[in-house]
């Protein structure tokens, strides 16, 4: 007398998975008939990017231990969180010199260098220790670390509208702030106190949102960091949270992972371990890892650069992304060049502006040089097939049944819309994260080699040791100057091999079976990647290692 | 599906407009819980991106895609293209004057019925199933219909229910089935489940009982012959099990023969079962009370007892006058006043209120409940004129508004925010109340009087109508019931993935949150299958205080189910291979933090489990009731916390999860902790907080292990052998 038995009549049951939620007493008590999930060629899709069994860090009992620990991310996030209180109150108590200022020198010399070591090596990880998200998750969840059943707040949705762009609001609240950061000499280092209201604003726009919206919406959608840290965190070793087995997942009932269990929140950056392929949008909070309850999620590493290589999915606010970050740090570089000092002031005079930086010219130049990329791509993917259009892989390594099949009938939104441009214009972009990671990297570097090691008398100036200004560590250097546009150089020559490297696998699977001319398209994806190197690294000669 | 869409979408007027799924592809991780869920199969996957991809055809807008989506990554847009709802039609007699016809009619043609039935989606994880309290596979039964097969319809429900032709006449469908439907949680009108479950079973040949042979040799005592014990009665002698029923009334069926209106429930149909029943064989003994002295006879006697008595004693307002002359209660009233009815009998003859000489009298009933509604339209069809007082705000009181308005159409005039506050008499007999204006601002406060304002009423009865409750006698034998049934403490994830809980306020069901009252009485239901003494099930409203006549056949038919896998027998606790078909069912429930106490319960897993012995470790926080219901056999696993000699005890999840135990009904239970230091007795306080909650403590143990989380195996073989009685694979566990 089985319910299920029953449920096979006509063909609308077709593909569902008769279940039941069987009971004590051998009774079936609630007839449950879900479809069958959508499985062909799942452990194919993921083949790629799924890391390998033995690069479970979890497997570790100390590593399971401490992740399976509620106050693991509490205790991440509280050093950041003292440092940044410091931070705001030493910005506006403490001194104006914005050298001598432990807010100023230990956001601008310190903080910002590691972050962006932080990001090439393990993606994410600042997100897990952030203060700020780190601060509003914590009175969105009324406690520091215990599992909360009930969200303060009004926990709207993101607007679609802006939503479905993806990670480019991210780029724009960067872009804003970097220009507000530049007009109002926040990081010259200029503003302890300016750089206390800065701190201040994220934080109270951090906690307005977490406020309105529900989860991790601010860290998701409108973080200034957010799309740079994912984009480029492609480059990085940490798989992150990551389903062990995959058909558990998928025939999995509850989906703790998502909305919760009774060990840890359901994820706060919308991302489900069951289809992970790189930690893009996964702030490595392990609240997965706790929540699951058939102990399916495992914390992996990768090999670097995989995140970047690997995915099938190639998505364009990622690659959109990528080229305006790289239109800003070319910015970034450009700007400390004489010749766009005159630009920069005539347009001011023009236009009647107060002073640097020209807001047309900032966003002019950062959007010529996406457009000059976006050309690039527009250029290259001439020698593509039209109907790679549909993306049909059947070329690739990997070969699946659906894909194709519904590639043709389904109207996609800006994320996954497919089109002959794109199919040159996402890959290309992906190829080229580590030659902007690296540029990102590269720019931070005077002012750590400079000014970083001023952060010990600044600390001693709180208790009038260490002779402030005067002391020998304050004017000392790390580096001269001719031997930071040496390390700059190394880095972005660094950066450039491996965007070669993952070029040159990018090319084979995404870009050469479906290309009419392969040689052209090489010759365009090559040709970028040696471009940006080489003119990054020329822009760095001509900054003379300027912060 | 496309059949029902199709019809669905060319009927309503909003039809026009377009479909629109919006799938919020940036967000969409693929879970496919939306797809799995899609009624329609409108949801498919788009391999390449890993996100859903719909199929706007195919959409018709029930919304239970967004209601079951974790990351709210999908939207409708669009009409809810459903048919329009068949109608409740109503019998309308010339004169109500005793007359005892049933009033809400029956669908009126086959047809009828299979357009009603092409309104169900066939969900794939059905809500409504959830709502009802029985966990009738609706969607089965209706798909039945649809196809015409009205046998196979009633045998689907007979899987669940032995009182369809009952339920479907007197459950408030609103708050259950229907309102949980999920029409309704997208704020339309649901399927007519009740209305197509009456159908069925006005339509089909009653069906015979299917047999078994699974209880034989079993002797079961049951006290009361309502729905609970006709439920649990039927379960028992369809496997082969000698039942014997006490009734203290001289007819059985309790409040559905005495307690429910022939207008709303024909006679026919709440004599049925019991026909059915003492076909079978079943011994029933009317007249027979059974007191609270007497259960340890009968427990004696059987070997198993389902208390299934009810909550039949009236509550009494204690007001100045109650004992007046011309007060009665609502049992009272409703077992003469339909008895006058079906003999043509006036009021004035009906001897225990004493109106006689009175032709038209006025009745002041109070309360405006279930029970309060039905006195008051009974007292109509006597001819008395009828006002019923309800001291709650009618925004608060938990009544039906269907039944309201249909007393108020027969002339019952219904007053809330009333209250009773004295009787004066005349010459010993009632003839004045006092009645006061209430207020009250919320459902959770109880209403004030309002001073001065206070009016006289002539009255020649009073029925006191305001509820029941169990018996205080019985009551002390049932050991703690009844429980008040609240909401979950933890709610179950597979409920929440069903979606039934994303609309707190559905319309239908009268703003009221259906997930959370079905997922309490689900819970409730629970406790009904685990004896709260050894070999003593409760059940009904024994269990849980005035309910519904589905709830407390649910109960019966689960305890009898629990006693059917349990076999409990009369000559002391039963052994694996005293009846062929058993197998023991071990629970191994563990805490464990690091891992290690999970392990051991692995390794004791492995060494007990055979053909005979089934065996399940489950984390403590995954452990419903119906997991205990299940064992035969629990053995509890947990660690030692503290500061190595300081503060040793129980972990803090365990010590909670023992409060919320319910009394263990003998359950035989073995226990282990492990720990590095020193147990202190860690063990011993264990053992006792079990057996205050009924537990059989059969064997325990303390495991060292070092903090690295090696343990000593051999100290796992002697454990698992003191629980086996046997060495090694043994096939003998104690159990109930
Ligand atoms: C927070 C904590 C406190 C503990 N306190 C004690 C203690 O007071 N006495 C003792 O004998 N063992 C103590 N232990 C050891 C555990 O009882 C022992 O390691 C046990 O095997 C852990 O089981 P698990 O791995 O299943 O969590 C403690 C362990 C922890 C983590
Ligand atoms: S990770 Fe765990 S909770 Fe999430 S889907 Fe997989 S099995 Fe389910
Ligand atoms: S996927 Fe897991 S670790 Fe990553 S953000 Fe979501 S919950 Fe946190
Ligand atoms: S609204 Fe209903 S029919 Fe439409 S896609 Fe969602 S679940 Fe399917
Ligand atoms: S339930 Fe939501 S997240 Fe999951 S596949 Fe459907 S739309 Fe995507
Ligand atoms: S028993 Fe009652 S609640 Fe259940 S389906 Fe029938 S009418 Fe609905
Ligand atoms: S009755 Fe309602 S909830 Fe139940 S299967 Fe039919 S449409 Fe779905």
């Amino acid at each position: 007398m089985t319910i299920t038995e029953a449920s096979q009549v006509g063909d609308e049951v077709k593909g569902e998975s008769p279940s039941t939620i069987s009971g004590a007493t051998g009774s079936q008590r609630v007839a449950v008939r879900l479809r069958k999930p959508y499985e062909t060629d799942v452990e194919q899709r993921f083949r790629l990017t799924d890391p390998s069994k033995g690069l479970e860090l979890s497997k570790n009992k100390h590593v399971r231990r401490v992740l399976k620990n509620r106050k693991f991310q509490f205790f991440l996030i509280l050093p950041n969180q003292i440092v940044f209180w410091g931070v705001i109150f030493l910005g506006i108590l403490g001194t104006v010199n914005p050298d001598l200022n432990f807010a100023t020198a230990i956001t601008w010399f310190l903080w910002f260098a590691l972050v962006f070591v932080m990001m090439v090596v393990v993606g994410r990880a600042w997100c897990v220790m952030c203060p700020f998200g780190g601060f509003a998750e914590w009175i969105q969840r009324k406690s520091f670390w215990n599992r909360t059943q009930k969200a303060l707040g009004l926990g709207r949705k993101f607007p679609e509208s802006i939503a479905k762009y993806g990670l480019i609001t991210s780029v724009g609240t960067f872009l804003l702030l970097t220009w507000l950061e530049e007009f109002f000499n926040i990081a010259g280092p200029g503003n302890p106190e300016a750089t206390s209201i800065m701190v201040i604003g994220i934080v109270i726009s951090a906690v307005t949102f977490f406020m309105v919206f529900e989860r991790r919406t601010f860290c998701r959608y409108v973080c200034p960091l957010s799309a740079l840290i994912g984009s480029v965190g492609a480059a990085g070793t940490a798989a992150g949270f990551r389903t062990k087995d995959r058909d558990k997942c998928l025939n999995c009932k509850t989906k703790e992972c998502m909305r919760g269990g009774d060990e840890g929140f359901g994820c706060p950056w919308y991302t489900w371990p069951g289809s992970a392929d790189s930690n893009l949008t996964c702030g490595l909070c392990s609240e997965c890892y706790k929540a699951c309850p058939s102990d399916n999620v495992g914390f992996f590493i990768q090999k670097p650069l995989t995140s970047m290589i690997a995915p099938l999915r190639r998505r364009a606010d990622v690659a959109w992304s990528v080229l305006l970050l790289w239109g800003l740090v070319v910015f970034q570089q450009f700007n400390a060049v004489s010749l766009y000092g005159t630009i920069d002031n005539w347009l001011n005079t023009k236009m009647h502006f107060p002073q640097y930086p020209n807001p047309v010219d900032y966003i002019g130049i950062i959007f010529l040089v996406t457009l000059i990329m976006a050309g690039i791509a527009w250029v290259g993917s001439k020698a593509m097939k039209k109907d790679a259009v549909q993306l049909d892989l059947s070329g690739s390594p990997v070969n699946f049944a659906g894909a194709k099949a519904s590639s043709k009938t389904i109207k996609h939104s800006f994320v996954d819309k497919k089109s002959q441009f794109r199919s040159f214009m996402l890959p290309l972009s992906y190829g080229l994260i580590p030659v902007v990671g690296a540029d990102y990297f590269a720019r931070q570097l005077p002012k750590f080699f400079l000014n970083v090691l001023k952060l010990v008398p600044d600390v001693g100036a709180w208790f009038g040791i260490g002779g402030g200004t005067n002391a020998k560590l304050f004017n000392a250097e790390i580096l001269s100057g001719n031997q930071i546009v040496a390390v700059q150089v190394g880095v972005i020559i660094v950066g450039m091999l491996a965007s070669l490297y993952a070029m040159r696998k990018i090319i084979k699977r995404d870009i050469v079976p479906f290309a009419t001319s392969p040689f052209a398209t090489k010759l365009v994806a090559y040709g970028t990647v040696l471009a940006c190197g080489v003119g990054a690294s020329w822009l760095y000669v001509m900054m003379h290692a300027a912060t | 599906m496309t059949l029902i869409s199709e019809k669905t979408k060319s009927s309503e007027g909003d039809q026009m407009e377009k479909m629109d799924i919006h799938i919020f592809s940036d967000r969409c991780a693929g879970c496919q819980e939306c797809v799995v869920r899609c009624p329609t199969n409108a949801l498919k996957m788009d391999s390449l991106s890993w996100t859903v991809v719909a199929e706007d055809e195919l959409c018709v807008g029930c919304r239970q895609c967004e209601r079951t989506c974790p990351f709210t990554a999908i939207k409708i847009n669009g009409p809810v293209m459903v048919d329009v709802r068949i109608k409740q039609e109503h019998f309308k007699p010339m004169s109500i004057d005793h007359n005892a016809d049933e009033l809400r009619l029956p669908i009126k043609s086959f047809e009828d019925a299979k357009k009603e039935a092409m309104r169900c989606l066939d969900c794939p994880d059905p809500t409504c199933l959830r709502g009802c309290p029985a966990h009738n596979d609706i969607p089965s039964f209706i798909r039945a219909v649809r196809e015409g097969n009205l046998q196979e319809a009633h045998s689907v429900l007979s899987r669940t229910s032995v009182l369809p032709d009952v339920c479907s006449r007197v459950c408030d469908q609103a708050t259950q089935c229907e309102g949980s439907c999920s029409w309704s949680l997208a704020g339309k009108q649901p399927v007519a489940i009740g209305l197509l479950e009456r159908f069925i079973t006005e339509n089909a040949d009653f069906l015979p009982l299917e047999k078994g042979n699974k209880a034989t040799g079993l002797e079961v005592a049951i006290i009361g012959s309502g729905p609970a014990g006709i439920a649990a009665a039927t379960e028992l002698v369809k496997q082969g099990a000698k039942v014997t029923v006490f009734e203290k009334d001289s007819t059985p069926g309790g409040l559905i023969t005495w307690g429910i209106p022939d207008f709303t429930l024909p006679h026919e149909v709440a004599k049925r079962p019991w026909d059915r029943l003492i076909n079978e064989g079943v011994n029933l003994k009317v007249n027979t009370e059974i007191k609270e002295a007497e259960v340890n006879d009968l427990l004696g006697n059987y070997d198993a007892l389902i208390i299934a008595c009810g909550a039949s004693q009236p509550i009494k307002l204690p007001v100045e006058g109650g004992d007046l002359k011309g007060v009665v209660d609502a049992t009272t009233f409703l077992k003469n006043g339909q008895e006058a009815i079906n003999n043509g009998s006036s009021i004035s003859e009906i001897e225990v209120l004493g109106l006689k000489g009175v032709s038209s009298p006025h009745i002041l009933v109070l309360g405006a409940g279930n029970t309060a509604m039905d006195v008051a339209r009974t007292a109509r069809r006597l001819g008395a004129s009828v006002r019923a007082i309800d001291w709650m705000d009618q925004k608060f009181a938990p009544v039906r508004p269907d039944e309201l308005a249909e007393a108020k159409s027969e002339g019952v005039e219904i007053t809330f925010s009333s209250t009773l506050v004295s009787l004066t008499g005349n010459n010993g007999r009632v003839s004045t109340a006092k009645i006061a204006k209430t207020t009250q601002t919320s459902a959770k406060e109880l209403p004030k009087v309002q001073s001065g304002s206070t009016s006289d009423e002539k009255v020649d009865l009073v029925v006191m109508a305001m509820g029941y409750r169990v018996d205080p006698d019985i009551q002390k034998a049932l050991n703690g019931a009844p429980i008040r049934k609240k909401p979950a403490e933890k709610v179950d994830r597979r409920w929440i993935a069903s979606g039934i809980f994303a609309n707190p306020a559905p319309e239908f069901a009268r703003g009221q949150n259906v997930g959370v009252i079905s997922l309490s009485r689900e819970i409730a239901n629970q406790l009904s299958m685990i004896p709260r003494r050894p070999r003593m099930w409760v059940v009904g409203d024994a269990l849980i205080g005035p309910a519904t006549v589905v709830e407390a056949m649910a109960h019966g038919r689960d305890a009898a189910r629990a006693i059917i896998t349990h076999k409990p027998s009369k000559s002391g606790g039963s052994e694996v291979g005293l009846y062929a078909t058993k197998t023991a069912k071990v629970l191994i429930a563990v805490e464990s933090r690091g891992g290690t106490t999970l392990k051991i319960g692995e390794a004791i897993q492995k060494r007990i489990s055979s053909s005979d012995v089934e065996v399940r470790v489950q984390k403590l926080n995954t452990i419903t009731m119906e997991d205990i219901a299940w064992a035969d056999h629990l053995i509890l696993g947990t660690w030692v916390e503290g500061f190595v000699v300081a503060k040793v005890g129980l972990p803090k999840f365990t010590k909670a999860w023992l409060k919320t135990l319910p009394p263990l009904g003998g359950l035989p239970t073995s226990i282990y902790v492990t720990y590095s230091f020193n147990p202190k007795d860690v063990l011993g306080n264990l053992a006792k907080e079990l057996e205050g909650k009924g537990a059989k403590i059969q064997s325990k143990e303390a495991f060292k292990t070092t903090l690295g989380g090696t343990v000593d195996l051999s100290g796992i073989d002697n454990f698992a052998s003191s629980i086996t009685g046997q060495k090694k694979g043994a096939a003998k566990v104690t159990t109930r």
